[in-house]
Formats: structure tokens, sequence, C-alpha cells
């Protein structure tokens, strides 16, 4: 059920890695909180930034999900919202970056 | 705001709002070798111009505050020279137009690509600091664009030979000031350079100003005179608008260059000249020898190397930098405080089409600073510039294939791009009509159909 997701990464990034993915841990309860209160612009935000820096750091999947959140947010579209920050969660709980020998 | 440790290879200021993307370009751009020092937001960043004195700027477009576009006019209103790379989370293409009008050296979109960002940063680093600094080559040619910095590697290439240089471009692009970089890179540097204008001289004067002449000569040769073959000795003689050169005289010009002998009118004897030779001409040159107006051995023991230089058109990106440098050089030659364009007088200044080059833009710059009170140079004023600036006046032949080309697509819009009822109407055989749009480099097919903006290739 819950397999690891192992994750290449620069050698160079490691020492950021931890912090990178703990504020995306943030970024989840920031995104559930805000669902609630339907505050769809800082959603988009932290989708945008989520594509922008994700691929950067290693993790591709960071990028696609912040691209799906950002344009779930500008459509209105809280489903897609929910779903991707369901599958943003389980990718967190599961990833584990490795450094590129 | 952190500092990374960093071999001194060039100073980055990094702009971002979001602190992930931060510090993950201040890491890759620290490793790679750079001096990094990062910023928030805008008003920080500006702060920190003055401090890090970056060559390079790497800002965010859209931030809360600030955001990038603003940025990027404000730093280039302190130091027109600083590059300034954009990156943007999304292609937006009105967003990266507007950008390289302002004058942004590149725009890169997110997620960006370590090796896309380092070849970027390289490169711009690297041509700025060539065209900033007062030591380097081609100093005194202002720009940003890679089709400049290629020609200026290849001509600072060409410069430590004696290797003769042949520069093509439109008149006011700047060939007499990268001929002149040439030779100031060159071995010849301490010898003089000197440019003589052949389009602007008659036959018979030309020659003895290249040759020289004696005393009695001819009528008003009242001493003898050292052409500027015997001035340039030991330097480099740049002649200008070699292709109006009259027949004449070319062939004693191939002589020179066949011998480095020059001789002087009215004399028997020969004096030996060593100079380096770089001309350059507006014209099609190739046309000039089909059509037997250009001898073709002068041709080609001119065209050694060829250097093509862009006209301001081909190069956009440089006009931010270069209306820039032009307030500046104006401020300090005026010991005046430097003026600047408003966003819409520079978006509209970037948009122009410069058919004068940088030679009008300098003209213009020239005319708004001295027209305008105020600090900040409006719309209103740019365009009275470009309006008023007085245009280059044409020669015959220009107005001739100014009015031959326009006259062709009235044609063929006409038509709708049938080459046979245009050349009938035109009074010209097919042939001679194919030919005629070959010259101008006219697409007939472009005009068929619905399209009624007579779109040609050229």
């Amino acid at each position: 059920m819950s397999e690891k997701i192992i994750v290449q990464i620069d050698p160079d990034l490691e020492d950021l890695i931890p912090g990178f993915l703990n504020n995306r841990v943030n970024d989840v309860e920031t995104i559930r909180s805000q669902l609630d209160s339907g505050n769809l612009d800082e959603i988009r935000i932290l989708g945008h930034s989520m594509k922008g820096a994700g691929g950067g750091y290693g993790f591709d999947r960071i990028t696609e999900i912040g691209d799906v959140i950002e344009t779930a947010a500008v459509a209105g579209d809280l489903e897609v919202i929910r779903d991707a920050v369901d599958q943003l969660a389980d990718y967190l709980a599961r990833v584990e970056p490795v450094p590129e020998a | 705001m952190t500092e990374q440790r960093a071999p001194a290879e060039g100073r980055l200021l990094v702009v971002d709002d979001d602190q992930d993307m931060l510090n993950l370009l201040a890491n890759w751009l620290g490793n790679a070798g750079y001096t990094v020092t990062s910023a928030l937001c805008g008003t920080d960043a500006l702060g920190q111009i003055e401090i890090c004195k970056p060559d390079l700027v790497i800002t965010d477009l859209f931030m809360d505050g600030m955001d990038g576009m603003t940025l990027l006019t404000e730093i280039h209103s302190r130091n027109p020279l600083i590059p300034v790379i954009m990156l943007s989370g999304q292609a937006q293409i009105p967003d990266a137009v507007k950008a390289t009008h302002l004058g942004t050296a590149a725009f890169l979109t997110k997620p960006v690509e370590k090796s896309e960002l380092l070849a970027e940063v390289a490169r711009h680093a690297r041509t700025e600091r060539n065209g900033a600094t007062s030591s380097g080559f081609g100093s005194e040619l202002i720009y940003r664009s890679s089709v400049m910095s290629e020609l200026l590697d290849q001509a600072e290439m060409l410069a430590g030979g004696d290797i003769t240089v042949f520069i093509n471009g439109e008149t006011g692009t700047g060939k007499e000031v990268l001929a002149k970089a040439i030779h100031e890179a060159s071995p010849r540097s301490g010898a003089p350079f000197i440019g003589v204008n052949c389009g602007a001289i008659p036959e018979q004067l030309l020659e003895s100003e290249l040759f020289g002449h004696e005393k009695g000569a001819f009528t008003g040769a009242t001493t003898k005179h050292d052409g500027l073959f015997q001035a340039a000795d030991g330097g480099t003689l740049f002649l200008d608008e070699i292709g109006d050169m009259p027949l004449g005289l070319q062939v004693k010009l191939l002589r020179v260059l066949q011998d480095f002998e020059v001789r002087p009118v009215g004399s028997t004897k020969s004096v030996p000249v060593n100079v380096r030779i770089i001309s350059a001409t507006h014209n099609n040159l190739d046309k000039l020898v089909s059509d037997g107006e250009f001898r073709e051995d002068l041709y080609y023991r001119l065209n050694v190397v060829p250097l093509n230089m862009p006209s301001l058109r081909e190069r956009r990106e440089d006009i931010g930098a270069l209306l820039d440098h032009f307030l500046v050089r104006h401020a300090q030659k005026n010991n005046s405080k430097t003026k600047r364009f408003d966003p819409a007088a520079l978006e509209y200044l970037t948009a122009a089409t410069w058919p004068g080059n940088v030679r009008q833009l300098a003209n213009a710059v020239e005319l708004c600073v001295t027209l305008t009170k105020g600090e900040v140079i409006p719309l209103a004023m740019a365009q009275k510039a470009l309006r008023e600036e007085p245009g280059r006046i044409q020669t015959l032949k220009e107005a001739k294939q100014e009015f031959e080309r326009k006259y062709l697509i009235s044609v063929l819009r006409v038509t709708s791009g049938n080459v046979a009822s245009a050349a009938a109407i035109a009074g010209r055989n097919r042939t001679e009509f194919y030919k005629l749009l070959g010259q101008h480099g006219i697409d007939a097919g472009a005009f068929r159909g619905e399209r009624e903006d007579g779109a040609e290739t050229s």
C-alpha cells in the first residue's frame, strides 16, 4: 500500500530537500484549509510555486501536481484541487529522496 | 538575504518571492562558481544593487509588490548595462514580448532546467562584460543580443592578424565603429586608423585623397600631398561605402592592394605602404559585381573575411540598452542628471523600424533629452522625435529601388499574385518580371488568395 517512491536527487541540493519537502507538507495543510474558506487565489499561488520549483529540486511529480492545482484554482474546480492535494499528501508521505551517486 | 562564497566568476542578484525557488537558484548558481546574493522582493533587490553591484540579475516575473517588469525598468534606470534574465511560471507570449521590448536579456519559463539557466547566465554575464567595460574588445558597441555577441567574437579573432576584412551593413549600423574596434585590438593600434567615405568624394579628388599627388599634378595642386594610404602607414585604412567607388579608381585600388605600393597623382615613382584594409558598404556588392558596377577581382581582394553588421531591427533586444547608453552619455557630456524614458515611450521606441539604425537612435535620444524638461521622457516626445528626426536623404538609386519595390507589390496586389497579369500591366515579359521579384525578394505566392496585407518575403 504505502510503497516508498525513490527519487534520485542532485547531491548539491541534499541539504535543501528536507526544508523543501516540509514546506510542501505545510502547503497541503494550507490548501485544505483554504479549500474550506474558498480562498482560491492563495491556492493558485501555492500551486504555481510548486510547479515552478518542484522539478528543479528533482520532484517532477510535484511540478505536475502544482500545475493541476494552479489550473483547477483558476477554473474554480474544487473537486480537482481536493483530489490533487490528496495525491500530493500521499506522494509526500511515500517519497524518499536519494542523492545520485 | 544570503551570500554564498564562490570564485569571482561574476556577481549575480537573484530575486524571487518564493523562498524555495530562491534557495534552488542560489544553490545552482553558487555551485557553478558565481557569487550569489538573494532577495525576496523587488524593493529588497533595488537596495542590494548598490551594495553587491551585480553583473547580472535574475528575477521572477510575478511577485507580490513590485513585479519583475517594474524591477527591470528600475534596474535599468539605475544602470542600463546590467543584463536582467526574467523567469516566469507561465509562458505568456505577450509578457515575453514586453519583457524583450523593455530590454530583458532572456525570458525563461519555470520549471527552468538547471543547464538552460546556467547557459543563459554564462552567455549574458559574458557578453555584457564585453559591452560594459571600456577596455574590452568593441567597448563602443552596446549590445545584449547573441547576433552581436557572435559578430564581436568573430571580429575579435580577426583583429590579431592582418587579414583584409569586409563589413556589410545598412547605413548607421556602426560599421566604422566595428572597423575601429578591430584596429584597436590589432598590433597596429599604435599607428593611425583613417576612415574615408568613398561615396562622398568626387572621383578626381578621391584619387588624390587616397594616393596623394605631386605639386602641380593638376590645377590647384600647389603643394605635394601625401595620400591617406601614406597617412595610415603602419595602421588601418577604412574604406567606407566602397561600393560607390568609381570603376576607374577601382582598378587603381586593386593595384595598390596587389603590390602595396601607391603612386601619387602626377608622380612616376611608387611609394611602398604598409596598411591593413577594412572596407564596408551598405550596398549588395554581389549584385554590383553581377551588374558590372564593381570589379570582381577587387571584390575578391577586399572580401577576404566578410562580417555582417546587423540592422537595429535584427537586434531589437539591444534597443533598450542603446537608449540607456545614449541617455547616460548625454548626461555625462552635459554634466546633468540622467533622464529616462517612460515605459510606454520605451515600448514605442523598441517597436520602431529604425531605418537609420543606431545613428538615428542616437539622434532621437539627443532630441528627446534636449526637448524634455522633466526627468522622464514621455511617449509623445518619443513619437515626435521619430517623426521629426530628419531622415537620411536617400540616394537616387535607393529611391528608385524603393519605388520599384512598392510598385511591384501594388501590381501584385491588384492581380492577386498572378505574375502573368502583373507582368502585362508592368509592360515587362514574365521572365523579366520574375527577375525583378527575385531582386526585391518578393514572393508572388503571398499575394494569392485572400491576403490583402501584401505579405512578402525578404
